[in-house]
């Protein structure tokens, strides 16, 4: 059974020989990429944004805009589903060959179901930094009154203990 | 689970419901007359019949009580008016408020820990008096 040897490792490693004497004689790191980048055949971006359905070829069938009802939007797309379903069934019992065109329908539905979900993603994403934010000043608020009260509760048992020396020291001066 | 990935397993649910509808209801159904040059299809036992009829019931049943389902879950969405800059906007405000929150602890976290050193060294300066104080007879 014949078994390979592990490929080399890659040839910068001749370029650190001196690193330990002198750490600027090295190449610096590859700085971060920016933009899209290909990774195995396949195209990347940095950039994390939902992509709109046009650019990957898909109609869409909700009305564009800057605000969208996205409850209204989801139940009438739920509608127009409910519907074709009904549609392809009427096809497949009158004429079954021509089935292919409502199929394509019922998918094109769900992928615009699906974009407008992912598309909600964003907006739960800030509601959840709202949150998180709101809960932290809850917090640090209590944390401040608390150390306020207990500030107040030492000086308070300093001022008695002062009392109670004072009033021992004195009858111990006497005696 | 949060609503939206509710949502999203309630569309594939929708999904996976209908194509299995259309897939049992064509692989069970009874063969039918399409034209009259043709002789009847053979009779089948009514019990097929019978159940076929009930199973197209079900899983129509089924698939109408998933979209009521998705149309529930899309009414509970807490969809808070705000366009994106509204959200922005009250981040920024909640930022603002935590950063003057977080320097008002601070100030006392710092004043806090001045008084407590204070009250050792006192503690410590109270204990060796005491200790000198005692003679030993």
């Amino acid at each position: 059974m014949a078994t390979a040897t592990y490929p080399p490792p890659p040839p910068y490693y001749k370029l650190y020989k001196d690193y330990l004497q002198d750490p600027k004689s090295a190449p610096e790191p590859p700085p971060p990429i920016e933009g899209t980048y290909i990774c195995y055949g396949g195209n990347y971006t940095t950039d994390d944004i939902l992509p709109s359905l046009e650019d990957q070829g898909v109609r869409q069938l909700y009305p564009k805009g800057p605000n969208i009802d996205y409850k209204k939007e989801l139940r009438s797309l739920n509608r127009e589903l409910q519907l074709h379903i009904l549609e392809l069934a009427d096809i497949l019992v009158e004429r079954p060959s021509q089935y292919a065109r409502r199929v394509e329908d019922i998918s094109l539905i769900f992928k615009n179901l699906h974009h407008l979900l992912n598309s909600l993603r964003p907006h739960q994403a800030r509601a959840t930094l709202i949150h998180i934010l709101e809960l932290q000043i809850q917090r640090r608020k209590q944390a401040v009154e608390d150390i306020k009260r207990r500030r107040e509760e030492a000086q308070r048992l300093l001022k008695e203990s002062i009392g109670t020396l004072e009033d021992t020291g004195a009858s111990f001066v006497l005696k | 689970m949060d609503i939206i990935s509710q949502l999203q397993e309630q569309v594939n649910t929708i999904a996976s419901l209908a194509f299995n509808t259309f897939g049992t209801l064509q692989r069970d159904s009874p063969p039918v007359r399409l034209s009259p040059n043709y002789p009847e299809p053979p009779a089948n036992p009514t019990e097929d019949a019978e159940n076929f009829a009930e199973h197209a019931k079900l899983v129509s049943a089924a698939l109408v009580k998933a979209a009521k389902q998705f149309d529930a879950l899309v009414a509970a969405l807490p969809l808070a008016e705000g366009g994106e800059e509204a959200q922005l906007k009250r981040i920024a405000e909640l930022q603002a408020e935590n950063d003057a929150v977080g320097q008002e602890l601070q100030r006392q976290l710092e004043a806090a820990e001045k008084e407590l050193k204070e009250v050792r060294e006192l503690f410590s300066q109270a204990a060796d008096n005491c200790l000198n104080l005692k003679k030993p007879d």
